[in-house]
């Protein structure tokens, strides 16, 4: 079998490490420059080569997205920048131009080079065009079905990764301007300001008119998938916290295991879908995978978007001899409170908080303070950057 | 140049939109039709095989799934011999003509990815002109004509699409309310007052920015043809546009001088 990838987004340095420790194999970021969350923060290029090297020391891989479309004014410096995230040892970038394609090329940089999802790659011929040029991975369109993933790794041999979580856009990723019509600003460059998630009004027709997709979300097709061909399994979300990344990535990574060994359980898939929505602000559902979405697949009247508040601190450090953890706090909890413990070097654990101690070991009944340092007393072993949340599922035993 | 002109000496390459346009009687005037089960924002589409005019295009904008290229591959088989080229979006079409060995044009018609003079120039590798893109400004599109290696198709009072779903939006929406089906739609968008005429079929929905972009003023000697989507438009106006008659208001100069932007931070390199 071929190898196969979880591939994390990365917002910053943090959610990078965050990623891999929570089991991805790859992470993709932008720097300042060409990527399309131009209003995120991004990486400089001394963090990119930061986050390379930590990726690399544990056998791991970063892609940068260079994956805007060009205009005349954005080209100069293009070749510099190719070069200079060649040098600082980038695996792959992502693009979406065929200039970039072709310059990298040119160049004659190691790196590798994948097309991006904005490319609409649908069918194997389109997919040829870009092998042609030279690229080794074509990242297809979230519009793909099983049928044309499996045709165009069999035709191809080309390495296919495929978006299996995250946020959508309605169109086809690439195919959108309203944005630049609504606001003036470019979607093809970083701008979209989401046009696709506002309302709007029709003639004669009392209900506005909604075309804001759900979530994806195939956690159930990760063996199909696996069988079709796909080498990469993409979550999209440069802008989410360190909470969701860690719980996403820690879902299909132990997904993606269990369906290697040849063990997972259709029970399984329900806890590990009932973590996901939970972590979710929007609800999720296959969307094109198997069937076109019609309209559960998208909202109309009474979207709500929750903010979750079930992250409740990150083990800074575990003392084995005292059984304490020393944890941060991110969102309110109590003693008396049901709590679980996740990470990816421990098995999901419940725990009741029976005593709080604050930064001097004095007991406190709440932690109320973002951020504030606490202590509980914990007997089984956790490291740093293990999670505390509220617990909502039991983990089955078997898991 | 004036546009009377301009009328005389250049080409224009015709949305089908409705059937009575081909009884015009204007010369330097190439059809393209929007093809049965391989078009997408279009009230009116054609057989492949019915396409009998001389020098007629076929217009394939879908983003072709495997069932629809290989459906393609079959019905290239069938078309006419006055059929002159295809204007497509899909790259995959680029290799299903070479597999086929057609003797056939083809226009790269994806104007959202034509905004520079050199990814215009490697697509020219591969295909005998592309459609400049109506998402960048007159003095762009100057450059990229100054450039560029052949000459090229040029909006001129066209319809053009921002954006292309392979949802079918008015249906879903109009299943949710239970209202009466229709194809297509005006969408008001009340925060930036845009409008989006919007066509729906069975391979997805198009929405149109409701104004025809009125590029008139554009002249060059590196142009192959100008584009026309008249869609909406009946065959006297058609006539008028063509004549350069104003239209202006129901057009707009689009993004030929208003700049877009996509950092909000200021001072960012």
């Amino acid at each position: 079998m071929e190898r196969l990838e979880l591939l994390a987004p990365a917002g910053d340095l943090e959610r990078l490490k965050f990623s891999f420790l929570y089991g991805a194999d790859a992470v993709y970021c932008a720097g300042k420059k060409y990527g399309l969350r131009a209003n995120a923060d991004n990486f400089t290029m001394e963090e990119m080569e930061e986050g390379v090297k930590f990726a690399h020391s544990l056998g791991k891989k970063v892609y940068i997205t260079v994956n805007i479309l060009f205009h005349e004014e954005e080209t100069n410096g293009l070749d510099d920048y190719l070069q200079a995230l060649d040098k600082i040892g980038v695996d792959a970038i992502i693009a979406s131009d065929i200039l970039v394609i072709k310059r990298a090329k040119e160049l004659g940089l190691s790196l590798e080079v994948h097309v991006s999802t904005q490319a609409s790659i649908l069918n194997k011929e389109a997919a040829l065009f870009y092998k042609n040029l030279g690229v080794t991975r074509v990242v297809l369109a979230r519009e793909a079905s099983l049928e044309d993933i499996k045709e165009i790794k069999r035709a191809t041999g080309l390495e296919i990764e495929c978006f299996v979580h995250g946020a959508m856009c309605t169109s086809f990723s690439g195919r959108c301007v309203l944005s630049n019509y609504c606001t003036r600003r470019d979607s093809n460059r970083g701008g979209c300001a989401q046009i696709c998630r506002w309302m709007f009004s029709m003639d004669g027709v009392e209900f506005p008119f909604s075309m804001t997709p759900k979530d994806l979300n195939l956690i159930q097709y990760i063996n199909d998938m696996i069988e079709a061909g796909v080498n990469s399994f993409k979550v999209e979300g440069r802008m989410r916290g360190i909470y969701y990344i860690a719980t996403v990535i820690l879902v299909y990574r132990r997904v993606i295991d269990l369906v290697l060994r040849k063990k997972l359980r259709e029970s399984d898939i329900e806890y590990y879908l009932n973590i996901l929505n939970r972590v979710a602000n929007r609800e999720s559902t296959a969307q094109f995978i198997d069937k076109l979405p019609g309209k559960n697949e998208q909202y109309f009247l009474g979207r709500e978007e929750v903010s979750n508040q079930d992250f409740l601190g990150l083990v800074l450090s575990y003392d084995e001899e005292k059984s304490l953890a020393t944890i941060e706090e991110r969102n309110y909890f109590k003693v008396g409170d049901m709590v679980q413990f996740f990470g990816p070097n421990i098995e999901t654990f419940n725990y009741k908080v029976e005593e709080i101690f604050d930064e001097n070991n004095e007991k406190i009944e709440v932690a109320n303070h973002p951020k504030m340092i606490i202590k509980l007393k914990v007997n089984t072993k956790l490291h740093p950057y293990d999670m505390m949340r509220i617990k909502v599922f039991d983990k089955p035993k078997h898991l | 140049m004036l546009v009377e002109e301009k009328m005389k000496t250049n080409k224009f390459l015709v949305v089908v939109t409705e059937e009575d346009f081909l009884d015009l009687k204007v010369k330097n005037v190439n059809f393209l039709f929007p093809i049965l089960g391989y078009s997408v924002g279009f009230l009116k589409t054609f057989p492949i095989t019915e396409v009998k005019v001389p020098h007629a295009y076929l217009y394939i904008n879908r983003i072709l799934d495997h069932e629809g290229i290989e459906s393609l591959k079959k019905d290239l088989l069938l078309i006419n011999e006055n059929i002159e080229g295809i204007c497509f979006t899909d790259l995959g079409v680029i290799q299903v003509v070479k597999d086929l060995g057609l003797s056939l044009q083809l226009f790269y018609m994806q104007n959202h990815s034509t905004t520079n003079v050199e990814s215009i120039n490697y697509y020219l590798e591969y295909v005998d002109s592309v459609l400049v893109s109506t998402d960048i400004t007159q003095e762009e599109i100057y450059t990229i004509l100054d450039k560029v290696n052949k000459p090229l198709l040029v909006p001129y009072f066209s319809l053009v699409d921002a954006m292309y779903s392979r949802r079918r939006l008015l249906s879903n929406f109009e299943e949710e309310f239970e209202l009466e089906k229709k194809c297509e739609e005006i969408l008001h968008e009340p925060i930036s007052g845009n409008d989006f005429r919007t066509i729906e079929n069975e391979y997805g929905t198009v929405f149109y920015a409701s104004k025809y972009v009125d590029y008139r003023s554009i002249t060059h000697d590196n142009i192959l043809y100008y584009y026309i989507n008249p869609l909406g438009l009946d065959k006297d106006t058609l006539l008028k546009v063509l004549r350069g008659e104003d239209r202006s208001e129901k057009s707009t100069t689009g993004f030929l001088d208003v700049k877009t932007y996509y950092r909000l931070k200021e001072g960012e390199e």
